[in-house]
């Protein structure tokens, strides 16, 4: 048993690895928990969506056309296609394949800067094409900017994440067993992906 | 034994590492990221806006005094009872039961060193103190005039300090939100070995139910706020009637936060008084997991009650039943609780400490509390009385008789843990007795006033109602001499308080093991937990504090 004196700094801990991986437990554990408080703040501004939509005369509103489906269908297959190639991302990091991995991530952060290229062609074809703006179009464009909105920011967030998670790896941070930051990373970008089922059906599809 | 409890460990003393110790001022008492120290960041704070938001009820209280009012100006008077009730839910109750409480001693009363992520827990005090000065900075421009519940369309076209409201608000969110992550990954994953879930404390158990609602039900309060804050400036529509939005809308979502939020200012209280009984009637608990698996019920049957408080708002009649009788269900995990506690007095042999007062007043008003929220959640009865003084009384009863009840008791009792001395009993004394005269006096008669019809959030009422609210204005004053005999109380004993040793109380939780207030470390090593902790005619069923008391250095992991 290894006794210490508390007086010096860093005294009595344990062995570096034992101690990262109780840390890692932690913070996967925590990680999650974000995800689930997250997720509760998408399903309330949903459900304040469907909400509206239900008490109101009809959905699209009297004056604003169908959201096009088409193009938000295939804008979504990049999203999914990211999501599986963050899989990848990360079963070849387990596997230890460190270039499969790398690549995987750039064509991770590809995908997710094309879903919002397109997210941003929407938009502008609805701004100007079609004159619907967040706070002038009544419900829909407050129901519609602000979920597609938050998403398109967590998406955002997602891919500047993945981006620097690239450089640490070239950089050679993340090494063996001491990979919490993938993971953590391909929990967030799948979750991002869920909710755009959620929404993508939500707006899309009923 | 020993090789039988051993095998009922789990993790074995996950993070059992101890920290370097916090060199300089600064860093061991500003910013700390000892949960013992932010413990008492978060109690301090709180009671300083208690103070603050306790004017703020007093001029409330002296505005009734006449039919007529006059004290202040009515819109004035709006802008008071609103900060008055934001300021008390989410800067005192809140704050002070779970980051107070929670942070102080959770962590000792489970056997680990820290919580799972000081550093964050140091983020979420940090916030809490700028939400709360940008909370009474909306005086400054125009408070919100709405009551704490902020209904549109009213709170649409309050004052611009309506925004900050909505943007302080969201930021104590954040903070709880954090918190409520921390503590749940700490309970979960740093007890001590042999601490099962069915030998943890009792406050620990409050604390467990408290601390998912803090991080579920305070996200949907967020999207509430945004979403009016959005609406009021940047003109984006989610509850404006004439552009389509609805106010009920807001009102869903603000109950399905803040009925759970009740739960929040309760659930740790009922924590404070399952350990107050059982140390001063020196006897077991009754109904351990009874009262432990209903902290859990309740925390999950308050999701799904909040359209209770919406009874008038147009809700559906087939709604409303469900949500009526789900809310009288509220009552028997809550029953529960109140008998099993009744049962533990019992036959024992009662101490009438100051903190015990407390607990066996706390009892006392909140039943009384909770028998109004039975009357008020019947769908008729509310629709009698919705929106009048009978709801003031009722709700005064739970988060004063209750929570406020519980806090005092807390204080009593853990003031020794954090600062090595005791409260003067005498002066405790005093306060308790000024403080349920006063409560008693200024509460009980707005029950009479709200069934005679006098209704809430007004600056003047018919003078028909003058005698009660004259008498409730003075009791009130009573209250306010009560919480200063407390603050004497607590600022003459910081310093001069009898020392009270590691133990004072004689309990048996693991955080009276240790000297007070504990190292920074809290545990010299981690100790093995053999049982409940509150058999008291048994050996204390704790293994590994032999040298808690002594001088020897403190021991970390590595050969567990």
């Amino acid at each position: 048993m290894a006794v210490a004196s508390v007086t010096h700094a860093g005294a009595g801990e344990p062995p570096a690895d034992r101690l990262y991986a109780e840390t890692r437990e932690l913070r996967l554990q925590g990680f999650l928990l974000f995800l689930i408080s997250d997720c509760v703040l998408f399903s309330s501004f949903i459900f304040a969506y469907l909400y509206l939509r239900n008490s109101g005369q009809g959905w699209p509103p009297p004056g604003i056309k169908h959201l096009d489906v088409a193009f938000a269908a295939w804008n979504s297959v990049l999203l999914f296609g990211s999501g599986a190639t963050m899989h990848y991302a990360l079963e070849n990091w387990k596997h230890g394949n460190f270039i499969k991995y790398m690549w995987m991530l750039i064509f991770t952060i590809i995908l997710g800067a094309g879903f919002l290229g397109g997210q941003g062609y929407e938009y502008t074809h609805l701004i100007f094409g079609e004159h619907v703006s967040w706070w002038g179009s009544g419900i829909f464009g407050a129901s519609f900017f602000t979920l597609t909105g938050m998403h398109g920011f967590h998406v955002f967030v997602g891919v500047c994440y993945l981006t620097v998670l690239l450089m640490q790896s070239a950089a050679g941070v993340y090494t063996g067993e001491k990979y919490f930051g993938i993971t953590a990373g391909t929990l967030y970008w799948h979750f991002v992906d869920v909710i755009w089922v959620v929404l993508f059906s939500i707006f899309y599809l009923i | 034994m020993s090789t039988q409890a051993a095998q009922l460990t789990h993790g074995g003393g996950i993070a059992d590492h101890i920290h370097p110790e916090p060199q300089g001022f600064v860093r061991r008492y500003v910013f700390s990221i000892d949960h013992k120290i932010i413990g008492i960041q978060y109690i301090i704070t709180a009671w300083v806006f208690f103070i603050l938001a306790g004017l703020l009820a007093e001029t409330i209280r002296t505005q009734l005094l006449n039919a007529n009012g006059g004290f202040v100006s009515p819109e004035t008077y709006n802008e008071v009872y609103s900060i008055h009730g934001s300021a008390m839910v989410w800067l005192v109750v809140i704050p002070m039961l779970t980051g107070g409480f929670g942070n102080l001693i959770f962590p000792l009363q489970i056997g680990a060193r820290d919580v799972a992520f000081p550093w964050l827990n140091m983020l979420s005090f940090w916030i809490f103190p700028v939400a709360g000065l940008m909370l009474f900075s909306s005086f400054l421009m125009g408070a919100p005039t709405a009551g704490w519940t902020e209904y549109p369309p009213v709170s649409l076209q309050g004052a611009p300090g309506t925004s900050m409201w909505a943007a302080a608000i969201f930021l104590v969110g954040v903070s709880s939100t954090l918190t409520g992550i921390n503590f749940v990954v700490t309970l979960l994953k740093m007890r001590a070995p042999g601490m099962t879930f069915t030998r943890m404390p009792l406050f620990v158990w409050g604390q467990f139910a408290t601390a998912p609602l803090l991080m579920i039900a305070t996200t949907a309060l967020a999207a509430a706020l945004a979403a009016l804050f959005m609406e009021r400036v940047f003109g984006v529509p989610f509850y404006d009637p004439t552009k389509g939005g609805s106010p009920v809308l807001w009102q869903h979502m603000f109950w399905f936060y803040s009925h759970p939020a009740v739960y929040i200012m309760i659930l740790p209280a009922f924590g404070i008084i399952s350990e107050v009984l059982p140390t001063f009637s020196r006897k077991p608990i009754f109904g351990y997991k009874l009262i432990a698996f209903s902290s859990a019920a309740i925390a999950l049957a308050g999701f799904m009650v909040w359209a209770h408080h919406m009874f008038t708002s147009g809700l559906a009649p087939y709604l409303q039943l469900p949500f009526m009788i789900l809310t009288f269900a509220i009552g028997v995990p809550t029953g529960i609780k109140i008998f099993s506690w009744t049962a533990t007095l019992w036959g024992g042999k009662i101490h009438l400490t100051t903190a015990m007062l407390f607990a066996i007043g706390f009892i006392a008003l909140f039943t009384c509390g909770g028998i109004t929220g039975i009357f008020l959640a019947a769908v008729p009865y509310d629709l009698d009385v919705h929106g009048t003084y009978f709801v003031v009384a009722h709700f005064h009863y739970v988060l004063v008789g209750g929570s406020l009840m519980g806090i005092f008791a807390g204080m009593y009792y853990w003031f020794p843990k954090m600062s090595g001395r005791l409260l003067n009993e005498t002066l405790g004394k005093i306060h308790f007795w000024t403080f349920f005269v006063g409560f008693n006096g200024t509460f009980l008669p707005m029950h009479w006033l709200g069934v005679e019809g006098m209704p809430r959030w007004v600056a003047t009422y018919d003078p028909q109602f003058e005698f009660w609210n004259r008498f409730a204005s003075v009791s009130s004053y009573v209250m306010g001499i009560a919480i200063l005999v407390f603050f004497v109380n607590v600022v003459w004993s910081v310093r001069n308080g009898k020392k009270a040793g590691p133990n004072p109380w004689g309990g048996r939780t693991l955080e009276w093991m240790i000297p007070s207030p504990p190292h920074y470390y809290n545990f010299k090593q981690i100790p093995t937990v053999y049982g409940l902790p509150y058999d008291f005619s048994h050996p204390l069923p704790y293994k590994g504090l032999e040298d808690e008391l002594t001088d020897t250095p403190p021991v970390a992991a590595g050969a567990h």
